[in-house]
């Protein structure tokens, strides 16, 4: 009987931990007016130019210790309540402790660890990510929390979509230039479209991994047919949502789900997705300057078959079902064996039957008197 | 008579090959049964050639084909032992295309010189065979129809290899070389040449398990072509026309 109540009070405890969890405790029942409390106290000093000086780093950076209320008061966290203690938990009392940052990176490298409190599921997928293994690596400018999120002023990372774009672009510039031109990106950006990936949907979020890997590369295809394979957003755009289908029956795509079952972690250079219609630039198929349009199809495909001629294009059924139109040879090919399989099968198998029966029917006539 | 008795292969001193085509002259051992020759050395060499590179062929063929399936993974096991069994598979293809090069060269080379029997050739009167067969399997004729050297059956089996193999070795070559292909033809035929062989590989597989290891395994034993010989009594049964044609005899005295 102690056993089951001690085992009701953990329950209990679990549960209201749990709770408080999801809702942070500082958070409770406090009005608006409340809550802002500590930040009004900090704020006292730190929005006032005349009561705070620039510190200047061992690094020799200029750290400025202003803060913007405006820019305080849009933060995430400010209107739920959450207030500076909870991220400067360092820094509680007056006089402020000694603080022992040589460079402004290692102080933000520092304080990201707060977010842990919170957030530890993205805090802990960070900790996989490409990211933390290039910090690792010794890269210290490798993103951590705040880079992204912002720092005073958090603020929903995808309001708009556009704006994960722009965040990754801070480093990635290059590579969010040729997602702008993309037929993906161009939208986004115009359109805000809600269909089209942002570098997160195919890249993750917080556990962002190296796209150079094999095992990136073997799950690509699938990572396209996410959308490419969804008759529902691919209809708004008149898109077929059977190409995934048709290239997982074509000579690549046979090659690269075998791959990607038993040998994840073995290269292959069977074409993905990406390798013909392009990366961070793919373009309609229908663009001249795609690289699947009939104009670069060759030089796509020779890429990987040196040495194709002019005619080589057209052994591509191009994601396309068979059809008289595009692919005659298959077509005629399929249209013969259709009739022919059944009819050799099926005449030879009654015949052989035919004869079974009247060769037993012989046998035992025979051997009666 | 026609039981399905093992003909009697008799381990006969047989001496060397005689020409199969040339009139089979039946052996005057005494008391030793008569046997006719039938297929000619070379032309039994061909035939375990061909079963030889098919059973190949098919043992690292179909794994490539059923990549999926579990028992094709046991094969093909790692990228390595992919490129094993493709290098065996061209090994076997090119072993099996020596083979058609030959039949079709001896093909040639005789018919240059108007030396080419015309026994396997399909006629007019295996429509009609295989029409009075068909009646005798339907009951609607008591005996079975007299057959000449080659019955239509024999006939169908060939013709059906022949080009059958002819397929598989056409697109096996397309598929093995589709950059030096296309540069002569349509980039159409790569696509098609898959699926070509793909499917006759399978349709060529499952006649042969039901056509022709029927009639010379189970409905009898016929070893012809790997001992070269049929015994009389096959003969008899099997091929009378051909049978009463060199020896002038009756097939069936008694006209049953």
């Amino acid at each position: 009987m102690g056993k089951l109540k001690l085992l009701f009070f953990a329950a209990a405890a679990a549960l209201i931990l749990g709770a408080g969890l999801a809702n942070p405790v500082w958070a409770g029942e406090k009005t608006g007016e409340e809550f802002q409390e500590t930040s009004k106290y900090c704020l006292g000093c730190h929005s006032d130019a005349a009561k705070v000086k620039d510190i200047t780093l061992p690094s020799g950076e200029t750290l400025s210790l202003l803060i913007s209320p405006e820019h305080l008061a849009q933060s995430v966290h400010t209107q739920v309540g959450i207030e500076c203690e909870a991220c400067h938990s360092n820094i509680s009392t007056y006089p402020h402790p000694k603080q022992e940052y040589t460079s402004k990176r290692e102080l933000s490298r520092a304080y990201y660890q707060s977010c842990q409190k919170c957030h530890s599921t993205n805090y802990s997928k960070t900790q996989d990510s490409m990211h933390a293994q290039a910090a690792t690596a010794g890269n210290l400018d490798a993103p951590v929390c705040t880079d992204c999120h912002g720092a005073h002023d958090v603020r929903p990372a995808d309001e708009p979509r556009a704006l994960i774009s722009e965040t990754c672009s801070k480093c990635h510039g290059p590579i969010v230039e040729a997602y702008r031109k993309s037929v993906h990106g161009a939208v986004l950006i115009g359109e805000d479209n809600p269909d089209v990936p942002v570098c997160t949907d195919c890249h993750g979020v917080h556990n962002i991994q190296d796209p150079r890997t094999e095992q990136f590369r073997a799950q690509s295809p699938e990572m396209c047919a996410g959308c490419h394979a969804n008759a529902e957003i691919m209809s708004k755009y008149n898109l077929p949502a059977n190409v995934y289908d048709i290239y997982k029956l074509s000579w690549h795509g046979v090659d690269v789900s075998v791959y990607k079952a038993r040998w994840p972690t073995i290269w292959h250079d069977s074409a993905v997705c990406t390798d013909c219609h392009g990366v961070h630039d793919i373009l309609k198929a229908s663009d001249p300057a795609s690289m699947v349009s009939s104009q670069n199809l060759l030089a796509t495909c020779q890429k990987c078959h040196p040495g194709a001629g002019p005619n080589w294009t057209g052994a591509w059924t191009g994601h396309n079902e068979v059809s008289l139109e595009r692919t005659p040879f298959v077509f005629y090919v399929q249209s013969f064996y259709t009739i022919f399989v059944p009819v050799v099968l099926w005449l030879s198998v009654i015949y052989v039957i035919l004869q079974i029966i009247r060769n037993t029917v012989k046998r035992v006539r025979r051997s009666m008197p | 008579m026609s039981q399905k008795a093992k003909p009697k292969a008799k381990p006969q001193p047989a001496g060397t090959a005689r020409p199969a085509t040339q009139a089979a002259a039946p052996t005057n051992k005494p008391q030793a049964e008569r046997t006719f020759w039938r297929f000619a050395l070379d032309e039994r060499w061909e035939h375990t050639l061909l079963i030889l590179s098919s059973v190949v062929l098919l043992l690292t063929g179909l794994p490539q084909k059923y990549r999926s399936a579990a028992w094709s993974q046991q094969i093909l096991a790692t990228p390595d032992q992919v490129t094993l069994v493709r290098t065996i598979h061209h090994i076997a293809a090119i072993v099996l295309t020596i083979e058609v090069l030959y039949h079709l060269g001896k093909a040639i080379f005789l018919l240059a010189r108007r030396k080419l029997p015309g026994d396997f050739l399909p006629t007019i009167q295996d429509v009609r065979d295989a029409w009075e067969m068909i009646k005798y399997l339907i009951f609607l004729r008591k005996d079975q129809p007299a057959f000449g050297k080659f019955n239509f059956e024999q006939k169908i089996t060939y013709w059906f290899l022949f080009f059958g193999i002819g397929i598989m070795v056409v697109t096996g070559f397309v598929l093995w070389f589709p950059v030096q292909f296309t540069q002569l033809f349509p980039g159409g035929i790569v696509p098609a040449a898959k699926l070509a062989h793909s499917t006759e590989s399978i349709v060529a597989l499952i006649f042969i398990i039901i056509w022709h290891l029927y009639h010379v395994h189970i409905e009898r034993l016929n070893l012809s072509i790997f001992t070269g010989r049929l015994s009389e009594e096959e003969m008899r049964s099997y091929h009378a026309l051909e049978f009463e044609r060199l020896t002038g005899e009756k097939a069936n005295p008694e006209g049953k």
